[in-house]
């Protein structure tokens, strides 16, 4: 059984804060590390936020005996902004009619971008790149949507959606296009550069401002010409929950979209009553 | 069985609640901002500015008690904000959206707005929301969350070097908005207030150790009022000072709130604030609330000299930014201390912070101080899923448990 060397958490909300104490008591792993992420984006935060990432450095060096240099930093950071661009890539073959992705392959892109070492996954995605050349979609007049919401984890839910007729063509995602929108500064210091994006990246909900999401969202809509937007509130989410009726507002009445808020679990219980809400916007959509 | 209740706090609301919200509604007429503040926030700061703070959980509470918080939260729930969030949010939220007959005349509007990330995510969300009705300045204090320190002495100087420079730019801000300069004689004496009550606060906890306890939790969740909303005010001395002198005599006649005290309990979290008589309930079977872990968060010195620096050591301190062991060991500290029986763990459906790890507490308590607890799952504002049957035959059977 595979069982970590370590662990890490951010500061993220209360949910993961809480998660660093259960792990501890539930888990035999050893070396664990909290990482103080600021929740705004002031020069101030941003100091404090190099310092702790240079705290995080000095740990991971002293707990597995690793050397983290400039050089390998800026190495990383290279192949990590590969695959940011690549997957960028990926997504504007949705912004087609048909889209040559479905939203649900790219939700899996996206994941499977999370769980595998970043230089394969260029590989990977350099590939499918040159083979979807080939991919041939029968043009099918369904509403183009946007997902809104924090981590979907598992491509059913999207699925979902793509078997009542639902046509994914963006996200507003934490498992989606807020994971990798943003790329890391190349110039400069490399540990300064990756405070600043991460810091001030399209923001989760957990962060001072929701602004900069809600613009992504507005962006996005007219980048991949939306129809339509569906935003998930995942149950005990409370930083997104809050910010759902907002933004749903906001599309609304500022740009005049169809927009449903659906409530769900992980475990997608309830999913019937789900699919009907869902299939009744589509055809309302059409 | 007879009720003793605390002469002091008899007419508590008359003589305190409703004129604080009547005082903070006149603000304008009399030239002073108002700011909605969330807990944890340094209030001291505010108070010596001047600048009346009100307290929306405090409302949401005052709500509940009057039987509101329900249909207010449902006019949040048909804005489209989730059931599941806090209810002290959803009520607070409803009713700055659809505001009708609402208790002391609504909750008074904020010239400012003042949250830190000690407490919860929620209070930062709770007023962003606000905040597009109001649109006025929304101050965060940024706290680092404390992962290692258990004592003021051995927190980490970049934490506390962190909190203060923050601390420092909102006084900019706030002398920016309001057009006055922080009084920094103002703030010693706030301070030196804020102390004085905090050790009587605690003074008044200690009487609660006698057998029997002379104040239950009925009592301390009406007297912390001060403690949690203008700790640094001579009213706030003034009310401890007579409160102490009551429990002193109490415990000197050996008069218990209740006369035949049976089992001693700690209470954690949030009461029913829709259903304060549960306390009573308990009482008529001889059970008392000694201590609560929301009476005992107020506990740090600060220091008049260093006002910004002793602030940031208190609430850096504060459970609720410290790790789950920082609550185990203060629920153990406070059943050994106030010699309890057992525990109750409500719940509070929708406050992450709190909920999360209950069953872990329960685990810890048992093997750590071998004293069992009982999870209650109820919400202290929405009583929609509270079932009074189940929750006393609970209290029922776990009581039996005890000794």
């Amino acid at each position: 059984m595979f069982v970590p060397s370590g662990y890490v958490v951010s500061n993220s909300c209360d949910n993961q804060n809480k998660i660093y104490d259960l792990w501890r008591h539930c888990t035999t792993i050893q070396k664990t590390y909290f990482i103080n992420t600021p929740h705004s984006t002031t020069e101030t935060a941003l100091h404090f936020f190099c310092e702790e990432l240079e705290r995080f450095r000095e740990w991971l060096t002293k707990s597995f005996e690793v050397e983290i240099t400039e050089e390998n930093l800026k190495k990383t950071i290279n192949i990590f902004n590969e695959n940011r661009r690549l997957l960028r890539q990926v997504y504007e073959l949705r912004r087609q009619k048909p889209p040559l992705v479905s939203g649900s392959e790219a939700l899996e892109i996206v994941l499977s971008s999370m769980m595998i070492p970043k230089d394969e996954h260029n590989l990977l995605l350099r590939r499918l790149l040159d083979e979807i050349e080939e991919r041939s979609i029968p043009f099918e007049k369904s509403a183009r949507l946007l997902v809104s919401g924090s981590v979907i984890g598992n491509p059913e839910l999207l699925r979902l959606i793509e078997s009542v007729g639902g046509c994914i063509v963006a996200d507003d995602l934490c498992t989606g296009s807020r994971y990798f929108w943003n790329l890391i500064e190349e110039d400069g210091e490399p540990m300064k550069a990756i405070a600043e994006r991460y810091l001030r990246k399209i923001p989760c909900p957990f962060m001072y401002s929701s602004e900069e999401r809600f613009r992504h969202v507005r962006e996005m809509v007219k980048l991949f010409d939306v129809e339509g937007i569906l935003i998930f509130s995942l149950k005990s989410c409370d930083v997104h929950s809050f910010d759902a009726p907002l933004l749903a507002e906001e599309l609304k009445n500022n740009e005049n979209l169809p927009v449903i808020c659906l409530e769900w679990e992980h475990s997608l219980s309830g999913i019937a009553q789900l699919r009907t809400r869902i299939e009744a916007f589509i055809e309302m959509l059409e | 069985m007879s009720e003793r209740r605390l002469e002091i706090l008899k007419g508590f609301y008359q003589n305190y609640v409703k004129p604080f919200y009547k005082t903070a509604h006149k603000a304008k007429d009399e030239g002073k901002l108002v700011a909605w503040v969330a807990s944890t926030f340094p209030v001291e700061i505010l108070l010596a500015m001047d600048i009346i703070p009100v307290w929306p959980e405090n409302y949401a509470s005052l709500c509940a008690a009057r039987k509101v918080s329900v249909p207010l939260c449902e006019k949040a729930e048909r804005k489209g904000f989730s059931k599941d969030i806090c209810s002290y949010a959803r009520c607070v939220l409803g009713s700055l959206f659809d505001g009708e007959n609402l208790p002391e005349g609504g909750i008074p509007k904020p010239d400012i707005l003042a949250v830190s990330t000690c407490a919860c995510d929620t209070h930062l969300k709770w007023f962003q929301v606000a905040n597009r009705i109001f649109k006025k300045p929304l101050l965060l204090l940024d706290v680092p969350y404390n992962v290692e320190s258990t004592s003021p002495e051995d927190l980490k100087d970049y934490h506390i070097k962190h909190y203060v420079s923050q601390v420092e730019d909102m006084v900019s801000l706030l002398e920016e908005h309001s057009g006055t300069r922080l009084d920094e004689d103002k703030l010693r004496r706030t301070l030196e207030l804020s102390n004085k009550s905090s050790n009587l606060w605690l003074k008044i906890q200690d009487h609660r150790k006698n057998i029997p306890a002379p104040m239950g939790a009925r009592e301390a969740f009406s007297a912390v009022y001060f403690m949690l909303c203008i700790p640094g005010t001579e009213e706030a001395v003034d009310f401890y000072e007579r409160l102490e002198d009551e429990l002193e005599q109490r415990v000197r006649q050996g008069i218990g709130i209740v006369e035949d005290e049976k089992y001693r309990l700690v209470w954690d979290n949030l009461p029913l604030w829709f259903n304060l008589q549960m306390f009573q309930y308990m009482r008529s079977l001889g059970a008392v609330v000694v201590a609560e872990t929301f009476s005992h968060v107020w506990a740090g010195t600060l220091d008049p000299s260093e006002p910004y620096e002793s602030l940031a050591r208190k609430h850096l301190l504060n459970m609720s930014n410290c790790t789950i062991e920082r609550r185990i060991e203060l629920i153990m500290g406070l059943v050994k201390d106030f010699h309890a029986d057992g525990v109750i763990l409500p719940t509070n459906w929708g406050c992450r912070m709190m909920t999360i790890g209950e069953t872990l507490m329960k685990k810890k308590l048992q093997e750590m101080a071998d004293v069992s607890s009982l999870i209650l799952d109820v919400d202290s504002t929405d009583w929609r899923s509270f079932d009074e049957y189940r929750v006393k035959t609970k209290l029922e059977t776990y009581l039996k448990t005890l000794k």
